[in-house]
């Protein structure tokens, strides 16, 4: 008994004697790997260890190893599990061949380390995600995207439903390393619980678990085995809902973890958005097609031999509509004389842009409606002014209305302005004549005055409409001149005898080199021509040139 | 050429009911808002009944610059004031008689509202 006392007495004077209460566990262990001192914080972790009693089996296999590597000389720090926590030993050498072993507790830098590592891996995926998904404002390609990413980094099936018809959907469905299947499917969201809800996207719902079990048929996969977890999570658009999201995961692998599912939700948020962006731009694509298709000038064709054409160039090069416009209505009228009559309208709305062309699109609406009244002019712009009076702006549209019969081989035109730029004339002899046609700009006063004035072409002379884009063209070769009406009288001078496409083209082209890169407003022509030779046939029933 | 569409409003109040602006530069697309503004707050801050507008310096106006100036001669009928398009050059004028806006912007104001104004 005293002995006893002695030897550990004598252990207790060889190590400190703050060891046994160190907040590290510490066992030391001889060269024969017999324990010789252990601490109480290791005697928590190495509950069978004695002293005395032998390393093996009461101290984890990885360090009996390193002892005994340390023994063999290799004198490495060492690392592994003690239960569910890590631990770094560190040894320290004695002179009789002892080693005491420090347990330095790692778990948490692991779990964190570990979690940065899952961390950076998931913000890799969302960047690769929002790159991905932004880089396409396609609506079905955003679906496919989206379900494809999800399949590879959040699931093992993923399947993304746009909202659609009553029974309808548009879906993109993927299973890990499988291709995209995108389809329309006629399901009842109501099969899934929390899917109406999703794709409602009203009240906003959160992702919800669902019972394997209770999935309908169509929602797994061909031979995708067992599943483990579903979860439906909503795609949050911009305002509006974008769809839902439906993952799927196999039995064997673990259900989706807290982590897991506000990551799923990340992705949701990003894959929402471009899916609402790409929708909406297509949405905006399609109105802007079917205002169009209204407001941009019409093709024009020849009139019971009447040439007619047009050129058109918007203020903005990248909008393809504005405030000039023009359109030849043929055979608008049948005159008492039974001459059938077409009207040619070119006008300009103040203003430039969608703003404008919205106008434009009233104002040839209007003109339209009132065809059947072509043959008074002067009433037909008194119906329009009305319409257009509006007691909030003073946006007003300049406009000549211009009405064309063949007579024999002449073409007679009643020419009336609404406070525009006045007609020209280009005789055969390269002769310019300006119409004298004047009127009050119509939409601001609630008078209005307008004179028609009438015109006979010859065969081959033509009538030009255009607007102030052409005379107030700014550039010329040292640019900031105005093109003015002279040079156009020149240019249409030179144009005599051409028929109507190559005038206006040739205005046109004379015009856009003038302004050459400069901003310019918006550009339009038309020219109406008599045809050359034909009237013979009409006449004495001599080809041409007969 | 220096920044292009440049309009300058030089605003001097002569008297309680006249204010007169001397418009220099262009009246187009991209400056006629500015002269529409100085006009606004002008009749928000004085009880202007009569706006004497000096063109003598407007080297260029388009049909949007002719929307403005219908704009303020609106917005001076709202208030039972009358405008003057003073110093005008001949291709405003032009403009003007084109459109056949010359006698609604310029037509000599009745005697009577005359009168009054200067009573």
């Amino acid at each position: 008994m005293v002995k006893t006392s002695r030897v550990v007495r004598q252990s207790d004077v060889q190590q400190d004697v703050g060891w046994r209460s160190a907040p590290y566990p510490v066992v030391s262990v001889d060269a024969a790997g017999a324990v010789r001192v252990v601490n109480e914080a290791a005697l928590v972790l190495f509950p069978g260890a004695a002293v005395g009693g032998s390393m093996a089996g009461t101290c984890p296999g990885w360090l009996v190893e390193a002892h005994e590597r340390h023994t063999g000389g290799t004198r490495d720090r060492v690392s592994g599990l003690i239960g569910e926590r890590s631990f770094e030993a560190h040894p320290v050498g004695g002179d009789d061949g002892t080693v005491t072993w420090w347990l330095v507790e790692d778990t948490d830098t692991r779990l964190a380390r570990e979690a940065l590592r899952l961390e950076r891996e998931r913000t890799a995926v969302l960047g690769e995600v929002s790159s991905r998904l932004l880089t396409s404002l396609n609506p079905e390609r955003c679906m496919q995207v989206a379900a494809e990413l999800a399949a590879g980094h959040l699931a093992d099936a993923a399947w993304v439903i746009a909202p659609g018809g009553r029974r309808d959907f548009p879906v993109a469905r993927c299973v890990r390393g499988g291709d995209v299947v995108h389809e329309r499917l006629a399901v009842d969201p109501d099969d899934v619980a929390g899917l109406a809800e999703a794709l409602q996207g009203f009240p906003p719902v959160p992702s919800r678990w669902i019972e394997p079990s209770s999935a309908p048929g169509w929602l797994v996969p061909e031979e995708f085995g067992e599943i483990g977890s579903i979860v439906v999570t909503p795609l949050p658009g911009h305002g509006v809902p974008a769809g839902a999201l439906i993952l799927l995961r196999r039995t064997e692998q673990r259900a989706f973890s807290e982590d897991e599912e506000v990551f799923a939700r990340l992705f949701a948020a990003r894959a929402g958005a471009a899916m609402s962006a790409a929708r909406m731009f297509a949405q905006q694509v399609s109105i802007t097609e079917t205002l169009m298709r209204d407001l941009l000038p019409p093709k024009l064709h020849q009139v019971d031999g009447i040439e007619f054409a047009g050129r058109y160039r918007p203020a903005l090069d990248t909008e393809r509509v504005g405030g000039d416009f023009y359109d030849v209505h043929p055979a608008a009228v049948t005159t008492g004389a039974g001459a059938v009559e077409s009207l040619a309208v070119l006008g300009d709305v103040c203003g430039k842009g969608l703003e404008a062309a919205v106008l434009t699109g009233k104002v040839r609406t209007t003109l339209q409606a009132l065809l059947p009244m072509a043959s008074d002019h002067r009433r037909m712009l008194e119906l329009l002014n009305n319409a257009l009076l509006d007691s909030h702006d003073t946006r007003f549209v300049t406009v000549v209305l211009a009405s064309v019969a063949r007579v024999g081989s002449e073409v007679r035109l009643r020419l009336t302005s609404g406070g525009h730029l006045p007609p020209l004339v280009v005789r055969t002899t390269g002769e310019v004549q300006e119409v004298p046609a004047h009127g009050t700009l119509i939409g601001v006063l609630p008078e209005i005055e307008a004179t028609t004035a009438e015109v006979v072409l010859a065969p081959g002379e033509t009538c030009l409409l255009y607007t102030d884009g052409i005379t107030e063209a700014m550039g010329g070769p040292l640019g900031g001149e105005m093109f003015g009406e002279e040079r156009l009288h020149a240019v249409l001078a030179s144009c005599a005898g051409m028929p109507a496409d190559a005038v206006a083209e040739h205005v046109h082209m004379v015009a856009s080199q003038w302004i050459g890169g400069g901003s310019h407003d918006d550009i339009a022509v038309l020219a109406i021509t008599a045809p050359r030779g034909r009237h013979l046939t009409a006449v004495g029933g001599h080809g041409r040139g007969a | 050429m220096s920044s292009p569409h440049q309009l300058t409003c030089t605003l001097a109040i002569v008297d309680a009911h006249t204010a007169r602006i001397v418009v220099s530069g262009e009246i187009v697309f991209d400056s006629g808002d500015r002269l529409l503004g100085v006009v606004a707050d002008l009749l928000a801050d004085h009880p202007v009944r009569r706006l004497r507008l000096d063109c003598g310096e407007v080297t260029f106006c388009d049909s949007y610059g002719l929307g403005t100036l219908l704009a303020v001669h609106r917005r001076l009928d709202a208030v039972g004031g009358v405008l003057h398009l003073e110093n005008r050059p001949a291709a405003l004028d032009r403009l003007l008689r084109r459109t056949n806006t010359y006698n609604h912007l310029t037509r000599s104001v009745e005697p009577e509202r005359e009168h009054q104004l200067d009573s």
